[in-house]
């Protein structure tokens, strides 16, 4: 444990600053609100070159109890880091118009992500869940639905309630909150799994709100089926990812909740097939992105539970990737000319590329080869295989069917027909080919990705376990 | 050195370039098509035949892995060629299309993803080459008609893919290995038999046969022309080559019990092949419009090919194959004769068509070959190979599938002659009285295709011994022949003096045709009518309601349509419900569902 704490004070080390950068430079907006805009750009650029730079290891702030600060950078973690801040530098540039009133709130939010995705420790986790949650209530008021927000901001709030009511419950019995000091007291037995159930339950239900889990998401269709590009991309793409990542962090190194496994394991496949069936039967652009991502949010959680953390780290990628195309795109077309698909039929003849990028995505996340959902795909289904379990790949399958027909519905609806509009943001067009190429490459290519993420597995347990990174 | 994965990449390539070409010239873009498809076929066929085709893998390491067997060569041949023959229609027709430059890119990517299909003895490989080839020309479909056809042959085809994953995936989880060859050779017991009907589903979902089959004239039907062909007479044989290694390469497997004489479930495959021959021809009897009768033709004739199949010897296997081959020279014929009717009259309905044969000759003879051949009238090659299913059958005594067959054979003179009837002969409607034969380009792939047809029929003993090679590639030996005659259980088929004596047929029924006096024309309006006016000259068309005795009898497939609109009617419901009481705008309806879900966690935790 000592060796853990002991960290080396070099510039690479301080993976805090990734916090700090744009938390402090979000304090200072509030003095200049013109220079707000000079300030996020610079927190991001900031944050996606420093996340390249940032060395693997575990940071330790203040030695307080339960409300010490550790950051840990393994392998996951810094990956996760890449992706998070590119896409989220990706996002606000396009919607830069947008973007500039909401410079401060942009702000909190790239800190309680980045804290989301570093934080080691279950309080930490707390604060940062409620930073990037307040951050997320303020961006949905971009939508100018009230209610809408009204409503996600009382389900998020009882959400993290739960959760918090669950820290407590847990720090009273096990005496810790950090992550590692819980994953070895279960190797060493000092804590049993079935004592701990009811506390990690309330934090799966807590943070199943903000990871839109069937019964306690109804938050989503309100705040997503009208909203802007900025903030609907946000939510779907990088927010959405980042909340899995916790998620699955929280499932693979301290969440023993296999005595609760078959209520968990029923409200995963309600979210799958429910997510899946919805969207099968709407017919407007962004709510079938909506539900679809509810589907895929369930899958993802349901292989962390398996304990298939690669494939369940590549299907946060994936869907990272696609539906910052697919929501980006789609909810540009649909503020323009309305959700209804009839009124978007044909609207890729006069958008070529944005069709282009858009089909590339639609059929990555159908897990069609060549495309970077397909070796998704098959990771998934061997890794379910190699688990003994015959059964769910048939599920799987099944519910990847009802996927595909309205993906590609969606899509020939979209190339198909004699609506007329042209959609002249440059930098969509560019960004959003430039990712959708991505997804070809890593479709035919994907050996540097799965070389970087073979390890991270053992990695991360190789760290708790007292290894030096 | 001219290698598999060469051939892959450049037909990619090519699509690609020949897509920006496209943007500048259409019909320079449609030549090179033309051009890229004929040579690949060449170049394909000429090293894989003289030995010279490797399957080295340089550049995509980890994507691909190819081989080149005997049946892989037999089937790259046959579909390349149909391609590289239905290319002959993209220049006339590509402005027809929504989206002609995207068009010409996916029709050679579907010819690329073909070769990695049939050459490789990896699954995986094969599966990524085999959904490829679903999403390129699922994205076919759509470029002349609406959504739901595209979405159709996305789910049959679908479900035929995943099928085939499943088996994939099972297998690679019991040998730890995904080894074409080696799984195949070792699969045995029950394993086996689930390999077996996940790859018989496959096959059957490609192949459209019954309970599949309502996609064929539901997709082909609607689909640019030849786009129809493309599928009838290429796509679809990827579903005969699924059927190759499940049918064929597993079975026959181990059983508890036997079916007269093979094991029960190559029995029920072989039922089901007879249901789909039957059904297929009453539902291609029934329909007014062409496209849609030759789709389900063709669905009834992929019942003959899996029927052939499932038998499991050499007589069988030959059959099955020879059978692929003749369907895909005659069926694509049809579908391109019928495609050259709808270019110069927009319709390929029956009953709005008659007198045809006045405006396009050729275009009649080719049809009309084409559909002997797939009705198994000599001298085609369709009746050699409906000569050997009959023979396998009858030797196997299995009387009540030679039953099926026979009907479906008796059946299909009847949609022959609907087409012929009502669309190339009878009285013309006025409004086609300027309608030309079809343009020299489409002319050229038909009458390949039509030579091809008789030839095959003609001499098939020259086509058996290329098949033989693939027979006995896989164990099964040759089968006999002696100099141009097939050798069958019960008889000699002697093919050229059947040609010989139809030839002589034919000719005494031209002298007579030229002795007698010539008929009279009469114009549809020509006709007594008992004092009534006539306002709508179509209604008199003799070839509305051309069975309809016959067609009062049955409405549809059995079961099938209703079956799968309710499925999807299902689905809908649940996402209604889904919607309604979970996606609500009430804070309180979450909370009502978190407070059940805590009750369940607290009450299970207690206890």
């Amino acid at each position: 444990m000592e060796r853990m704490s002991l960290m080396r004070w070099g510039l690479n080390n301080m993976a805090v600053i990734l916090i700090a950068v744009p938390l402090l430079l979000a304090f200072l907006s509030i003095l200049s609100k013109k220079h707000g805009y000079y300030a996020l750009i610079f927190a991001m650029v900031f944050n996606v070159s420093f996340s390249l730079y940032v060395e693997k290891g575990l940071v330790s702030i203040g030695h307080f109890g339960p409300v010490g600060i550790n950051l840990l950078v393994d392998q996951y973690s810094l990956i996760a880091l890449w992706f998070m801040n590119g896409l989220f530098f990706l996002i606000t540039m396009i919607n830069c118009k947008s973007m500039k009133k909401l410079a401060t709130v942009l702000l909190v939010l790239l800190a309680g992500l980045n804290g989301l995705i570093l934080t080691h420790d279950l309080f930490n986790l707390f604060v940062f869940l409620e930073v990037t949650g307040i951050a997320t209530y303020l961006l949905t008021t971009e939508n100018n639905k009230p209610l809408s927000t009204f409503n996600y901001l009382v389900q998020g709030t009882v959400g993290s309630g739960l959760y918090l009511v669950g820290l407590m419950i847990l720090y009273s019995m096990i005496g810790t909150l950090n992550m590692n000091q819980i994953y070895l007291g279960f190797i060493t037995n000092q804590i049993t799994p079935d004592k701990v159930v009811i506390p990690f339950m309330l934090m799966v239900i807590g943070l199943g709100v903000e990871a839109k889990l069937l019964p306690f998401n109804a938050w989503v269709k309100g705040v997503l089926e009208e909203a802007k590009p900025l903030s609907g991309t946000l939510i779907t793409s990088v927010i959405a990812g980042v909340i899995l990542l916790v998620f699955g962090r929280l499932l693979t190194v301290v969440m023993m909740i296999s005595t609760a496994k078959v209520i968990v394991t029923v409200i995963l496949f309600a979210t799958i097939a429910g997510g899946e069936v919805a969207a099968f039967r709407s017919n407007k652009m962004r709510e079938i992105l909506l539900f679809s991502s509810v589907g895929q949010a369930g899958l993802i959680i349901y292989l962390f539970a398996q304990g298939l953390l690669m494939p369940a780290f590549l299907l946060i990628l994936a869907n990272m990737l696609s539906k910052f195309i697919l929501f980006s795109i789609g909810a540009e077309l649909a503020e323009k000319e309305g959700d209804a698909l009839e009124n978007l039929r044909g609207i890729f003849k006069h958008n070529k590329l944005l069709g282009v990028s858009f089909t590339i995505a639609a059929l990555s996340v159908s897990g069609l080869p060549i495309f970077f959902g397909f070796i998704v795909k098959l990771n998934i289904l061997f890794g379910l295989f190699n688990a003994n379990d015959l059964i769910t790949p048939m599920l799987l399958l099944a519910v990847s069917l009802v996927e595909g027909v309205y993906f590609i519905r969606l899509i020939v609806q979209l190339w198909n027909g004699d609506i007329e509009a042209k959609i002249s943001n440059r930098l969509l067009i560019v960004s959003t080919l430039a990712v959708a190429l991505g997804l070809v490459v890593l479709g035919v290519w994907s050996q540097p990705l799965t070389d970087l993420m073979s390890n991270i597995n053992l990695d991360m347990l190789h760290i708790l376990q007292g290894g030096t990174v | 050195m001219i290698s598999v994965e060469y051939l892959i990449l450049g037909t990619v390539l090519s699509a690609i370039l020949t897509y920006f070409v496209s943007l500048f010239n259409r019909k320079l873009a449609s030549a090179l098509v033309i051009l890229v498809s004929s040579i690949v076929f060449g170049i394909y066929t000429y090293s894989g035949y003289s030995g010279s085709l490797s399957a080295v893998v340089e550049l995509m390491p980890n994507f691909g892995y190819f081989k080149v067997t005997e049946l892989g060569l037999f089937f790259t041949t046959i579909v390349t060629f149909i391609i590289a023959m239905v290319s002959f229609f993209h220049p006339l027709y590509s402005e027809r299309y929504a989206h002609p430059h995207a068009f010409q890119f996916l029709y050679l990517l579907v010819l690329a993803g073909v070769i990695g299909v049939f050459n490789t003895n990896n699954f995986i490989t094969l599966f990524v080459f085999f959904e490829i080839v679903v999403w390129a020309s699922m994205f076919l479909v759509p470029m002349s008609k609406g959504v739901k056809p595209t979405i159709t042959y996305f789910v049959f085809s679908t479900v035929g893919s995943f099928s085939l994953l499943y088996a994939i995936l099972y297998m690679a989880y019991g040998f730890g290995s995904t080894d074409i060859d080696y799984v195949l050779t070792n699969l045995t017991g029950t394993p086996a038999l689930i390999v077996y009907v996940l790859l018989a589903v496959a096959a059957f979902a490609k192949l459209g046969a019954y309970p599949f089959f309502t996609w064929l004239p539901d997709v082909l039907g609607e689909t640019p022309d030849p786009v129809s062909a493309l599928m009838s007479g290429g796509i679809e044989k990827l579903g005969a080559f699924i059927a190759v290694l499940g049918l064929v390469r597993i079975a026959p497997t181990t059983s508890y019990f036997v079916a007269v004489g093979v094991p029960w479930q190559n029995y029920i495959i072989g039922l089901l092949a007879g249901v789909t021959i039957v059904a297929g021809t009453f539902m291609a009897i029934r329909q007014d419009d062409a496209k849609r009768l030759l789709a389900y033709s063709s669905a009834a004739n992929g019942g003959y090919i899996l029927l052939a199949l499932t038998v499991g010897n050499t007589v069988g296997f030959t059959a099955g194959l020879f059978h692929i081959f003749a369907h895909a020279a005659a069926s694509t014929a049809a579908f391109l004769a019928i495609a050259v009717v709808s270019y110069r009259t927009k319709t390929s309905k029956i009953s709005e068509l008659g007198g045809m044969i006045h405006h396009m000759p050729i275009t009649y003879v080719v049809y009309l070959s084409a559909i002997i051949s797939m009705a198994g009238i000599p001298p085609m090659g369709g009746f050699i190979s409906k000569w050997l299913i009959f023979q396998t059958l009858i030797q196997n005594n299995m009387i009540f599938l030679a039953i099926a067959a026979f009907m479906g054979s008796i059946g299909s003179f009847l949609y022959v002659f609907r087409i012929l009837a009502g669309l190339f002969l009878g009285q013309k409607l006025p409004k086609y009285k300027d309608v030309k034969e079809a343009p020299i380009l489409m002319l050229v792939p038909m009458i390949l295709l039509t030579i091809l047809s008789v030839v095959s029929g003609v001499v098939p003993t020259y086509f058996l011994t290329w098949i033989a090679r693939v027979t006995t590639s896989l164990g099964y030996p040759a089968l006999a022949t002696s100099d141009l005659q097939i050798v069958g259980f019960n008889g000699v088929l002697d093919a050229p003096m059947i040609a010989l004596v139809f030839g002589v047929g034919v000719f005494i029924i031209f002298i007579l045709f030229l002795i007698f006096p010539k008929s009279r024309k009469v114009g549809l309006m020509d006709t007594y009518t008992a004092g009534e006016f006539i306002y709508t000259e179509e209604l008199l068309h003799y070839s509305a309601d051309f069975y309809a005795p016959l067609e009062r009898l049955y409405r549809e497939e059995p079961f099938v349509r209703k079956i799968y609109a309710s499925i999807r009617s299902k689905i809908m419901e649940l996402g209604d419900f889904v919607r309604y009481y979970f996606f609500t705008n009430k804070p309180e309806v979450t909370v009502f569902w978190i407070v059940v879900v805590l009750l369940i966690v607290v009450w299970g935790g207690i206890l």
